[in-house]
């Protein structure tokens, strides 16, 4: 206590060390870590600027683009269209019905002949090289016969050198002759080779099921015909042989359900041409109007270029270029009138198309042989009894139809939220509605979800619950690994493996009574969604673990007590007490899925269509798009706002708001459930 | 027995148990638990109960004191088998018998032993459900799904753990709202929805105020008119104050067991004297 502060000077608390204007250490390190912090925050709310600023632009555009649509009259040809459209559809059920019936007469034959059909064909494509090099031996040996020929009959003039020609080209054709016959013996050991493999079957039309004595002759018939052999294999040629005479029977006894046929897809004969011409008319409008649309701007530019250009005689040119721009906007009232002036004949075509729609259908069989053809003429009937009704709106809508109908606010709105067609790059018209995208998306985040969720919270339960430490240590890296697999490694593993193996499932006999199977496809929303369910495991397991980690070990303590069991106290105990935790992964999970890119791009089918529902849960093994997928695969080809470029933006927004709901609603039902 | 003590008494903590409570009783009731030269290990190696040997009689309230570690919980968890879910964890020696029927002889189930044998712990906890649901639970996991059934079971419950008055109006509120005692008393009222015919209780006061300890004891010998009940707990008053029967155990050893009221004024060895009067534990 020697140095203590003399008397007469006052303790200073003042702070010492480092200081820089005016700020301590301490306190630069806080505003770093601060920084660190609203650096996250700032670039949110760029993001979020961004995305608003390029997606909301779009609307106004859209809203002229379909403004366009309507002023070309583009819009009131595809109202009259609209019974082409529904005539098609009836018209090609008919058709799949008659098919149907016809080949199955011949089915057995059919069956055998598209097998050796495919299966020659791989084995002949295996090996086309060498059947190439095969080729052009066989030309070199009939050039060099001839040659010999025409030797042979030319008088000698030089008798010895005549000989020695001959020697030396009979020499050659000896040595082509064998490497000929080599390459045929090799071509033939190596079509055996892929005759053997197994897999050979799986180019062979899904649905067609060949018993072992078939197979047995395709694989005969394949090898007969090696190259060079010009001849059928004798039974296949009687195969052929019977299905012609069978179908040729077949044809005359369905010769009246041709006939319909034929008279039906002639009943649109002169709508369609009559609509062509119209298409065309409504197609030299738009023109028009894209013409004047990008008048103006180039006016603009021409002018921009005059002011700087180098010499008076360059400015001169630009200002000539730019008055010679035809600036003069469309008369639209004038050039829809002759569309419009064809309405009435529009209604003559319908009135007749539905009298013959009318008298043709029910000449259809009643009672077809075929499932496949019943179930079609089922459909046939209910389209063609619909038809009046579509053809009534669709006259109604052209009588209401006006080239100046102004689009409301909401227009675009509700084209862009509700649109069932997602069309770029037509040379008709762009139409960006999500609704196919949207459908895909939560088809295919809905089947992850289904599937991701139990498997999960099973798996979660039991290591949690039930493992011994042995089998913990080994399930919980095991399940959070599958999280590092990148994703399109996986998209990989989709197309090669899940893909085939799902589709030679579906292909099996005895599982055709699931809906949806056959599948037609590999890529499909089925695919996809149980990739995505195996993506989103590791984060529903992880966190649905830790919650029901958290449950306090004396809870289930008091239900043993109570004379619980095991699986009961799980049941009604632990897992309630964590449901809150539980709902959080789901709804976390649910966000990974809906924001996974790769996989279901790689993996979903991209075919942008709105699933057809009427096959009821069999929907998922059709193919789909996504709203992550088509941005990923469009933004890179669009032109910087562009319309397109716009609505992939609102793609964009859509799904930044879906994760601002999910992970909104999930804390409101945490809130709810926290009350117990 | 006709058990006169009143809430009021309870908080004069200095009086003695009534005559009628301190008299050995005239009737000797029946044996309910018999525990015969038990010991018990948690790792097969070290035993912490030795040669215990303790029978326990209907409608009886039999308290278990001792020092932190005596293992007077082991035992009472030992009744119902709670003991079976510590890997390792077993008697070494010996059986208990309940009823007659050895609880650990390979037929015995041990849900069906639970269901009879009935537990309330130290900390209360009530599931996260509501307060309908919390007495209901044992009888739903018996598979009874009759409201009526239910309905009837659940005011009784609640009505014997003196819990009805409070929170009739809200038996779909969450058992978590309520307060402590109340949260203890619904305990109380889960475990004999299902008519148990032991009650274990360990320490069941021990995170309670006093007010709500009074409750709960006033609770305790009403319910052992229906209810063999045993009782883990540090606090000597309340064993004088609650049961009849007294276990004193040290170290893992029974060293003095008699009636309440014999063993509090006259013990008869030197280490249960030097506890109660406070010298150690």
């Amino acid at each position: 206590m020697s140095d203590q502060p003399q008397a007469d000077e006052p303790i200073k608390f003042r702070r010492k060390g480092f200081k820089f204007l005016g700020l301590g250490l301490q306190e630069y390190i806080k505003y770093f870590f601060g920084g660190n912090a609203s650096l996250a925050i700032i670039v949110l709310v760029l993001i979020c600027t961004f995305l608003l600023k390029e997606g909301i632009a779009f609307f106004p555009d859209y809203n002229k683009e379909l403004r366009e649509y309507r002023q070309t009259g583009q819009e009131f040809v595809d109202y009259a269209d609209r019974q082409i459209d529904a005539h098609t559809r009836i018209n090609s059920d008919a058709n799949i019905a008659y098919y149907a019936e016809l080949n199955q007469s011949s089915k057995f034959e059919d069956d055998i002949l598209s097998a050796y059909r495919s299966v020659g064909s791989f084995v002949r494509s295996a090996t086309s090289s060498e059947t190439d090099q095969l080729k052009r031996y066989t030309e070199r040996i009939e050039d060099l016969e001839d040659n010999l020929a025409k030797l042979a009959e030319a008088p000698a003039t030089d008798e010895i050198d005549g000989r020695a020609q001959i020697q030396q080209l009979a020499v050659e054709l000896d040595d082509y002759q064998q490497r000929s016959e080599k390459l045929k013996g090799e071509i033939l050991t190596h079509f055996r080779l892929h005759l053997a493999n197994e897999s050979i079957w799986e180019n062979v039309r899904p649905g067609i099921h060949l018993s072992k004595e078939s197979k047995e002759l395709v694989l005969t018939a394949v090898l007969h015909k090696q190259p060079g052999v010009k001849e059928e294999y004798p039974e296949i040629k009687q195969l052929m042989a019977d299905s012609s005479a069978k179908k040729k029977v077949a044809t005359e006894s369905l010769a009246e359900f041709k006939s319909t046929i034929t008279a039906l897809s002639k009943a649109v004969r002169p709508m369609k041409s009559f609509v062509r011409d119209l298409k065309d008319i409504a197609s030299e409008n738009a023109r028009e109007a894209k013409k004047f649309s990008t008048a103006e701007l180039r006016y603009d530019a021409l002018l921009k270029g005059s002011e700087k250009a180098a010499t008076e005689s360059d400015k001169q040119r630009f200002i000539e270029q730019a008055g010679a721009v035809d600036r003069t906007k469309p008369n639209f009232e004038e050039i829809t009138k002759p569309l419009i002036a064809k309405t009435d004949e529009h209604n003559k075509l319908s009135v007749e198309l539905q009298k013959e729609i009318a008298r043709l259908v029910p000449l259809l069989p009643k009672n077809p042989a075929t499932e496949s053809a019943r179930e079609n003429l089922q459909k046939v009937q209910g389209n063609a009894a619909n038809f009046p009704n579509i053809a009534e709106e669709s006259r109604e809508e052209m009588m209401d139809w006006n080239f100046d109908k102004k689009n409301s606010v909401f227009h675009a709105l509700g084209a862009f939220f509700f649109g069932k067609h997602w069309i770029s790059n037509s040379s008709w018209r762009d139409f960006y509605g999500i609704l196919p995208l949207f459908t895909g998306s939560l088809l295919i985040a809905l089947i992850a979800l289904a599937v991701a969720v139990p498997f999960s919270l099973a798996a979660a339960i039991y290591v949690n619950q039930l493992a011994s430490r042995r089998e913990q240590n080994f399930i919980k890296p095991a399940i959070e690994f599958i999280g590092a697999i990148p994703s399109v490694v996986l998209g990989f593993f989709g197309i090669l493996v899940l893909g085939t193996a799902l589709r030679n499932v579906s292909q099996i006999e005895a599982l055709s009574w699931i809906p949806g199977f056959p599948m037609a496809e590999r890529l499909t929303i089925l695919n996809a969604g149980l990739l995505l369910a195996f993506m989103a495991v590791p984060t529903i397991f992880t966190l649905a673990e830790d919650a029901l980690n958290n449950v306090p070990q004396a809870l289930s303590e008091n239900s043993f007590a109570m004379g619980a069991s095991k699986l009961q106290t799980i049941l009604r105990v632990v897992f309630p007490a964590s449901i809150s935790g539980i709902i959080a992964a789901v709804l976390l999970g649910f966000g990974r899925i809906v924001g996974e890119t790769m996989v279901v791009l790689l993996v979903a089918g991209n075919k942008i269509k709105i699933p057809d529902f009427t096959e009821g849960i069999g929907v998922v093994t059709q193919p789909a798009h996504t709203m992550t997928g088509i941005i990923a695969q469009e933004l890179g080809e669009v032109d910087k706002g562009s319309l397109h470029w716009g609505a992939l933006f609102m793609v964009g927004l859509v799904l930044f708001f879906m994760s601002l709901v999910i992970n909104f609603s999930a804390q409101r039902i945490l809130k709810k459930l926290q009350k117990f | 027995m006709n058990d006169t003590m009143s809430a009021t008494e309870h908080q004069d903590y200095s009086t003695a148990p009534q005559a009628t409570t301190s008299n050995p009783p005239e009737i000797e009731h029946e044996v309910v638990i018999e525990i015969d030269d038990v010991n018990f290990s948690y790792d097969k190696k070290k035993d912490v109960l030795q040669d215990i040997t303790l029978d326990l009689r209907k409608n009886e309230v039999t308290a278990f004191i001792g020092p932190s570690g005596c293992g007077k919980s082991t035992l009472l968890r030992c009744m119902n088998r709670m003991n079976d879910l510590i890997p390792n964890a077993g008697l070494t020696k010996g059986e208990i018998r309940i009823l007659g029927t050895d609880i650990h002889a390979p037929e015995v189930d041990v849900i069906e032993l639970r269901k009879h044998v009935g537990m309330v712990f130290q900390k209360y906890n009530p599931f996260p459900k509501s307060i309908y649901e919390n007495v209901a639970y044992g009888l739903r996991i018996q598979g009874i799904k009759n409201k009526a059934i239910l309905d009837e079971a659940v005011e009784t419950s609640l009505i014997s753990a003196g819990l009805w008055e409070e929170v009739k109006d809200r038996l779909d509120a969450s058992g978590l709202g309520l307060s402590g005692g109340q949260q203890q008393r619904l305990c109380i009222a889960r475990t004999i929805a299902v008519q148990p015919k032991i009650i274990l209780m360990d320490e069941p006061c021990s995170a309670l105020d006093p007010l709500s300890t009074a409750t709960i004891e006033d609770l305790i010998t009403k319910l052992k008119h229906d209810f063999t009940i045993a009782i883990v707990t540090h606090n000597m008053q309340q064993a004088t104050r609650v049961s009849d029967k007294t276990a004193f155990f040290y170290l893992g050893e029974l060293i003095e067991f008699s009636d309440t009221t014999k063993l509090f004024t006259n013990p008869s060895v030197k280490a249960t004297e030097d506890y109660i009067s406070g010298r150690f534990g």
